[in-house]
């Protein structure tokens, strides 16, 4: 061992505690009570891949940072990007060495968890134990003698109770005694593990821990202790056989649930269901709330025309702000359900297992088991999504799982995709809708896989170098679903979808109105023997044929023609760029969605129905375009955004600029097949 | 020598080594599967792959060739 850094801390700052722990262990959990903030936890292991740091509430009464973290499963890295991590445990880039170290010790799999704690303490950290999932211990009928651990530890042992917060007023009690105790100007010289004999010394480490666990790990039922004694006797054999504590068996639950979900045939059979009803009840659970959201918005346009008359301001704000903002927010209860269908696959446990029945699979075009998850949260949002392909180890596998990550639908699809088959299928069967939207997320499944294949096949420079593939994951105990914190989390991701997603339609709404309003705002028609309907009518559309909008959209006819598209849908296209739902607020606005009376969403249809390509009588959005138009969307990237997160995480802009050509290209090739194939099969 | 990948789904096993060639070796032990532990398979994925094992309390999956580095005595 080499002696790393000395580190002094003497000179007063404000101390550093960094929660550690093995992957899904109550880490964040933990971090949520001590800072009062509101973190991700999702019962998966590696469901946090950023740091974070935060004062501890001034209610705690002490003065310290605490930083949260990946999880992380020894000290000793197995990839480069393990390194990283543990460097910087030692000493993070931003934040420092550490004062204290919390580690989340899972008591339910304590010999495991026990590892790190005794490899930090080797290192020389200044260690603090936090003991969590005691309930499930005690399910298992179990229990822990926290002071008994403590003396053979040597250090400082809590129980916390993740969905109480009890615990937490022993563990500021401890951590003041220790930061008071660090703050007297001791030196903490940290060490490195050694890489060289791991084996052993491995060993060695598991050794010690097995008779630390069979010290302080005792029966809670005294009368069932003596019948395992007892039990034992009888069968001396079964001692022999089991020489380590072999009761501490995984919860019967899940191995009970295990046997089903993770059968050869029913447990694939399950995750296709699953999988099924997720996309179709996310379609037509949400129609009723919808319609509320519509009537609501219809009012308050209807409310601004009253107030404000009509004028180009009661205009912009009716047709421009309300009308513009309320298009996008309909599909809101969409995105709401899909984000709920997650939080409760997430909570459950289930995620870990539909990784390993999809990794055989996955593994043959170049993606992992891991990649599942990124997957699957692709479909709420790329962003968040790509920042979860960290906890793939294979590099060469983690890129391709970013590169394909972008043709997940994420929920910004949804209210396109929703609009388009609204218009596609009649109201009265909803179900056609469901099975519609079904379709096109297993379209856009298949179709990312595909790609990744192909891509695995041809191209070895993807990442460079790539090291052994591998699938270690633990799969944590099936738990049900709490049921309000899942919903309040639902919540609050959507309250963030509309704060990242709201001021963008908005301003983009009152641009698009702004180029489809001028400069011809008030323009002269010969309203001779009309009805005053028509009139505005023809005001409308010829103050929008000489608007700005269309003087920029007419550039882009030559390239919209071929796949059936006019000047209108290609200026909202463009606006896509900024946010893709944009998309639908554009089109209530060039299609000039003003309210007669009925709801906002059926005018829109209503005026897409209606619309004809200029100058002729063909219609502009039939089946063919409309299809055309999803299958666009399926594969372009039109996210800023996801460009940005792509770089970062890559460190290049090789990769996001392949996915721009790329993706946009099968994007118009497809349409452009889709459009004409239909137009050829008679299907207009 | 026989290993973990040849087991039958509800058999139990005792780790007698681990196989220190294998890439994923170390990490194999390092989440708990050591000489000495009992094992159960408990049930794989398509083709027993990947396989779930209980090991120490919880289970772990890991792929059939990453398992067969597990040798075991019955
Ligand atoms: N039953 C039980 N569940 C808990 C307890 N503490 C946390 N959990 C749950 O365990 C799961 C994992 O908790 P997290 O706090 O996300 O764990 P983590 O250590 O941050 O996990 P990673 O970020 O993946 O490393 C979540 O579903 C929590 O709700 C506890 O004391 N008992
Ligand atoms: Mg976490």
């Amino acid at each position: 061992m080499h002696t790393d850094q000395k580190i002094n801390v003497t000179e007063k700052k404000t101390p550093l505690i960094s929660l550690v722990g093995q992957p899904n262990s109550g880490k964040t959990t933990l971090f949520n009570f001590l800072s009062g903030k509101n973190y991700k936890t999702v019962n998966y292991p590696g469901s946090t891949v950023e740091y974070s740091i935060s004062k501890i509430l001034s209610k705690h009464a002490i003065d310290a940072n605490i930083l949260d973290s990946p999880g992380i499963i020894s000290l000793i890295p197995s990839s480069p990007d393990e390194k990283i991590s543990v460097n910087s445990l030692h000493s993070h880039p931003e934040f420092g060495t550490p004062d204290l170290i919390i580690v989340t010790v899972d008591s339910s799999q304590l010999s495991r968890h026990l590892l790190l704690v005794k490899q930090l303490k080797d290192s020389g950290f200044n260690v603090i134990v936090a003991l969590t999932m005691k309930d499930i211990l005690h399910k298992k009928g179990f229990d822990i003698s926290e002071k008994r651990l403590s003396e053979m530890l040597g250090c400082s042992v809590v129980s916390i109770d993740g969905k109480t917060g009890g615990g937490i007023d022993k563990l500021l009690k401890s951590i003041n005694e220790n930061i008071i105790n660090e703050q007297s100007g001791r030196e903490i010289n940290l060490l490195r593990l050694p890489h060289n004999k791991r084996k052993d010394s491995l060993l060695e480490a598991y050794r010690e821990i097995e008779s630390i666990e069979k010290e302080v790990l005792y029966s809670r039922n005294s009368d069932d202790n003596n019948k395992a004694v007892n039990l034992a006797k009888i069968n001396e054999k079964l001692v022999v056989l089991n020489p380590s504590n072999t009761q501490n068996r995984p919860d019967q639950n899940t191995l009970a649930l295990d046997k089903i979900l993770l059968h050869k045939f029913w447990g694939l059979t399950i995750f296709a269901v699953v999988m099924s009803i997720t996309f179709t009840l996310i379609f037509w659970l949400a129609s009723p709330l919808m319609d509320l959201v519509n009537e609501g918005f219809t009012i308050a346009s209807d409310l601004a025309v009253a107030a404000l008359g009509n004028t180009w301001y009661g205009n912009l704000v009716s047709s421009g702000i309300i009308s513009g903002v309320g298009s996008v927010l309909v599909f809101l209860p969409q995105i709401v359900l899909l984000f709920l269908i997650l939080g409760l696959l997430e909570d459950s446990g289930y995620l870990a297992r539909g990784a390993m029945i999809v990794d055989k699979p996955l593994s043959k075009i170049g993606l992992n088991g891991k990649s599942f998850v990124p997957m699957l949260s692709g479909f709420a949002c790329a962003i968040p999504a790509i920042m979860a392909t960290r906890t793939i180890t294979n590099k060469r596998e983690r890129f391709l799982t970013i590169f394909i990550v972008p043709l997940m639908s994420c929920s910004a699809r949804l209210p396109v995709y929703a609009l388009l088959i609204a218009f596609l299928f009649p109201p009265e069967t909803p179900w056609l809708g469901g099975i519609a939207m079904t379709a096109i997320y297993i379209f856009s499944i298949a179709s990312s896989l595909v790609i990744a294949s192909i891509v695995n096949k041809f191209s070895n420079k993807l990442s460079g170098d790539s090291g052994h593939s591998s699938f270690i994951l633990e799969l944590p105990a099936y738990r049900k679903p709490k049921f309000n914190v899942v919903v309040a989390k639902t919540l609050s991701n959507a309250m963030q979808y509309v704060k990242k997603a709201g001021p963008i339609i908005l301003y983009l709404s009152i641009i698009l109105w702004f180029l489809t309003y001028f400069p011809n705002h008030s323009p002269q028609i010969d309203t001779e023997g009309k009805q005053e309907d028509e009139v505005s009518e023809l005001i409308n559309s010829e103050r929008i044929a000489t608007s700005y909008a269309s003087t920029f959209g007419q550039f882009l006819e030559p390239v919209l023609k071929p796949i059936g598209l006019d000047w209108r849908v290609g200026v909202s296209l463009v606006a896509t760029l900024a946010a893709r739902e944009v998309f639908v607020s554009s089109l209530a606005l060039t299609f000039r969605v003003t309210d007669t009376g009925d709801d906002m969403q059926s005018s829109l249809l209503q005026a897409m129905k209606n619309a004809t390509i200029d100058g002729t009588d063909q219609k502009l959005f039939t089946i063919a375009t409309s299809a055309g138009l999803i299958v666009f969307f399926v594969f372009a990237l039109q996210c800023i955004s996801t460009i940005a997160i792509v770089r970062k995480e890559t460190g290049s802009w090789k990769m996001p600029a392949i996915q721009l050509v790329m993706f946009t290209g099968i994007a118009y090739i497809m349409a452009f097949i889709t459009v004409n194939g239909l137009r050829l099969l008679g299907i207009n | 020598m026989k290993t973990a990948a040849e087991l039958k789904p509800g058999e139990k096993a005792i780790i007698k080594d681990v196989n220190n060639d294998h890439p994923s070796a170390h990490r194999i032990l390092e989440v708990g599967f050591t000489p000495g532990q009992e094992i159960e398979y408990i049930s794989g994925a398509v083709f027993s792959d990947p396989m779930a094992f209980s090991i120490r309390g919880t289970i772990v999956a890991i792929r059939k060739n990453e398992a067969s580095c597990i040798l075991i005595k019955k």
